[in-house]
C-alpha cells in the first residue's frame, strides 16, 4: 500500500478519517443537498444522487445562499452531516457551517489528487492529508 | 486577531456557548478576511427567516436561543413566508407554525421581528456607523446612499455579529477599500426604477467584488438607487457604488452602458408573454414614497378579478402610509407586511404569471418560485392589473 501526503491550511481543527467523495463542481447547501438525508439534489450536479454522510467531502467552494451553514449544522445533527471537509478555497458559507458543526475543515488543497472512495486521513490540527492509495 | 482580555474570555466559553461559538464564526472569518481586530457595531440585520428556506435547518437557532444567547446590538430580520392578515389564511397549519417557531426564537434571543428588507425606513442609520448586516439590497443601500459601514454579511455572521456586538474589522469597515475603481458610464438616463434595477443586473454581471462610479444618470430618486444597488447586488459581489462624484483620477477603468443593453437586460429578465396571474410590487420593500405613487396610479381604479395585486411592505410603512394603503385596498389590492412573493409559497396558491417592477424579482422568481415572469415599470403594472 502506497500513501499520498496533501498539506493544506487548517480551518476547523480535529482529525477524522473515511471515504472520500470528490466533486469538481462549487456546492450549494441551500437547495443543493437534502437537510434529512444528506443526499445531493442539486440539478446537473457531478454528485447528485450521493450521501455526504460520514464523507470526507472534497468539493472546490461553496456557493449559493448563507443559510447553508445552517443546512451543514442541521446534518450533523441530524448524523448524516460529512466527516470532514477540504476544499480549494474556503468560503465564509462553509466555513461558518463547519465551525458550527463542529466538521473538521481544511482548504488550499489540490482536490484533484483525491477520488472518490479512496481512504483518506485528514488531521485538520496540522492542515494535513493521508491518502491511501489501493496497491 | 488581536482579541482583547474580554473577548478571549468569550471565545474560551466563559459566558456559555452561544456566545463562545457566535466568537468563533466571528474571529475565523475574520482570519480569513485578514481583520486584526473587532469594531462595535451599531445595529445587526439578520437574514434566514423565510421557513420556506430555512425548512428542517432552525437546529441551530434552537440551540442558540436554548444557550441563553441574547442580542447585544439592535437587531432586525429579514422578510419571512407569509403576512399576518391575507397569505396566513391560505397556508398550511405546518408552513403556520415552522414560521412562527422561527420568528420566536429570534425573538427569544432579542432580534426585532421587523420582518422587512428595508430595515433602514424604521430606523435610519448613522453615517459613517458600522453595521453588520445582511441582505444584499440593504446593505447597498446602506453603504451608498445612507453613508453607513457595513460588509455583505450572511445571515449567520449577522446573527454571530449581534450577539457578540462586534464584528470583524476589515473590507467595507476600512475607508481605503471604500474608494470606487471603475467608472460605469450610463449613456442614456433611465427613465424609471425598472430601468435602474435592469442597469444594476447588467452591470453586477461584469463587475465582479469592484466598486463602480457611475456617470449619466442625472434624474432619479433614492428609490432608483434602491432598485440599482439591488439588481447589482443580485448578480455581483460588489456592496457600494457612487453616483454624484466625478471621477478624480484618469486612470480609471471606464465600461460604458447603453440604452440597447438596459432594453436587452429588461428583455432577458421577462420569461413569458402571458397574462399575470399576480402582480407584484414592493421588491425591495416599498417606502412610504412608493406606497404614496402606487395609491395616485390606482385612484378611482378597479383590480381586475382573477389577478392578484401585491403591494410589499414593512408594518411600520403600512400603518404610516395608512390613507395611501386605504386607496391601494379599495381598489382591490392587498398590502401585504413581513414578507413578499419569492420568499412565500405562491405556487401553492395557483400562482403561475408574476409581472413585477422589480428587476431582482424578475431574476429570483423563475428559480425560487417556478413562475413566469415578466418585468415591466410600475405604470405598465397598474394599467394591466386594472380595469381600462
Amino acid at each position: 500500500m502506497k500513501s499520498i501526503i496533501l498539506k493544506g491550511r487548517p480551518i476547523v481543527p480535529g482529525r477524522s478519517k473515511g471515504l472520500a467523495l470528490v466533486s469538481t463542481k462549487p456546492i450549494s447547501f441551500l437547495g443543493g443537498v437534502n437537510p434529512n438525508s444528506g443526499v445531493i439534489i442539486e440539478r446537473g450536479h457531478d454528485l447528485k444522487g450521493k450521501s455526504v454522510k460520514g464523507r470526507v467531502l472534497c468539493f472546490p467552494y461553496g456557493h449559493g445562499s448563507t443559510v447553508g451553514s445552517y443546512v451543514l449544522y442541521a446534518l450533523a445533527k441530524k448524523g448524516v452531516g460529512p466527516k470532514a471537509i477540504i476544499n480549494q478555497t474556503a468560503d465564509p458559507v462553509v466555513v461558518v457551517g463547519a465551525i458550527i458543526a463542529n466538521i473538521p475543515m481544511i482548504d488550499q488543497v489540490d482536490i484533484q489528487q483525491i477520488r472518490t472512495d479512496e481512504n483518506v486521513e485528514v488531521n485538520c490540527n496540522k492542515g494535513l492529508i493521508k491518502i491511501v492509495k489501493e496497491k | 486577531m488581536h482579541l482583547t482580555k474580554e473577548e478571549e474570555k468569550i471565545l474560551d466559553g466563559e459566558y456559555g456557548w452561544a456566545y463562545e461559538i457566535s466568537m468563533k464564526i466571528l474571529v475565523r472569518l475574520g482570519d480569513l478576511f485578514g481583520a486584526t481586530s473587532l469594531i462595535q457595531i451599531k445595529s445587526a440585520h439578520i437574514s434566514g427567516v423565510s421557513y420556506k428556506t430555512m425548512g428542517g435547518s432552525i437546529d441551530f437557532l434552537e440551540a442558540l436561543a436554548r444557550a441563553g444567547g441574547k442580542a447585544k446590538a439592535p437587531s432586525t430580520l429579514n422578510p419571512s413566508s407569509f403576512d399576518p392578515e391575507y397569505l396566513v389564511r391560505k397556508i398550511p397549519r405546518e408552513h403556520r407554525e415552522g414560521q412562527l417557531r422561527i420568528i420566536n426564537l429570534y425573538r427569544e434571543m432579542g432580534v426585532e421581528p421587523a420582518l422587512t428588507c428595508t430595515p433602514y425606513y424604521i430606523f435610519k442609520p448613522q453615517r459613517g456607523s458600522h453595521l453588520a448586516w445582511s441582505e444584499s439590497s440593504a446593505v447597498m443601500y446602506a453603504n451608498t446612499v445612507l453613508g453607513a459601514w457595513t460588509n455583505r454579511e450572511g445571515g449567520p455572521s449577522a446573527l454571530a455579529a449581534a450577539l457578540i456586538g462586534k464584528t470583524p474589522n476589515h473590507g467595507m469597515h476600512q475607508a481605503e477599500n471604500r474608494q470606487p475603481n471603475i467608472v460605469v458610464k450610463v449613456e442614456s438616463n433611465p427613465v424609471n426604477e425598472t430601468e435602474f434595477g435592469a442597469l444594476g443586473i447588467h452591470v453586477g454581471k461584469f463587475l465582479k467584488e469592484k466598486i463602480p462610479l457611475f456617470t449619466g444618470p442625472s434624474n432619479y430618486t433614492n428609490e432608483d438607487l434602491k432598485q440599482l444597488g439591488a439588481g447589482m447586488a443580485t448578480t455581483g459581489m460588489t456592496s457600494m457604488f457612487y453616483y454624484r462624484e466625478s471621477p478624480r483620477k484618469r486612470d480609471f477603468e471606464v465600461v460604458s452602458v447603453e440604452a440597447r443593453d438596459i432594453e436587452n437586460t429588461i428583455e432577458n429578465l421577462s420569461t413569458t408573454s402571458e397574462a399575470p396571474d399576480l402582480i407584484f410590487i414592493g421588491c425591495p420593500h416599498c417606502s412610504s414614497k412608493e406606497i404614496q405613487s402606487i395609491a395616485q396610479a390606482l385612484e378611482g381604479k378597479k383590480v381586475k378579478t382573477g389577478i392578484e395585486l401585491w403591494v410589499c411592505t414593512s408594518q411600520h410603512i403600512k400603518r404610516k402610509a395608512k390613507s395611501h394603503v386605504y386607496i391601494i385596498e379599495k381598489a382591490g389590492g392587498h398590502v401585504l407586511c413581513d414578507t413578499c412573493p419569492i420568499v412565500a409559497w405562491i405556487k401553492n396558491l395557483g400562482i403561475e404569471t408574476v409581472m413585477t417592477n422589480s428587476a431582482k424579482a424578475a431574476y429570483y422568481a423563475p428559480t425560487y418560485n417556478e413562475v413566469g415572469v415578466t418585468l415591466a415599470p410600475l405604470s405598465q403594472c397598474i394599467e394591466t392589473a386594472c380595469f381600462p
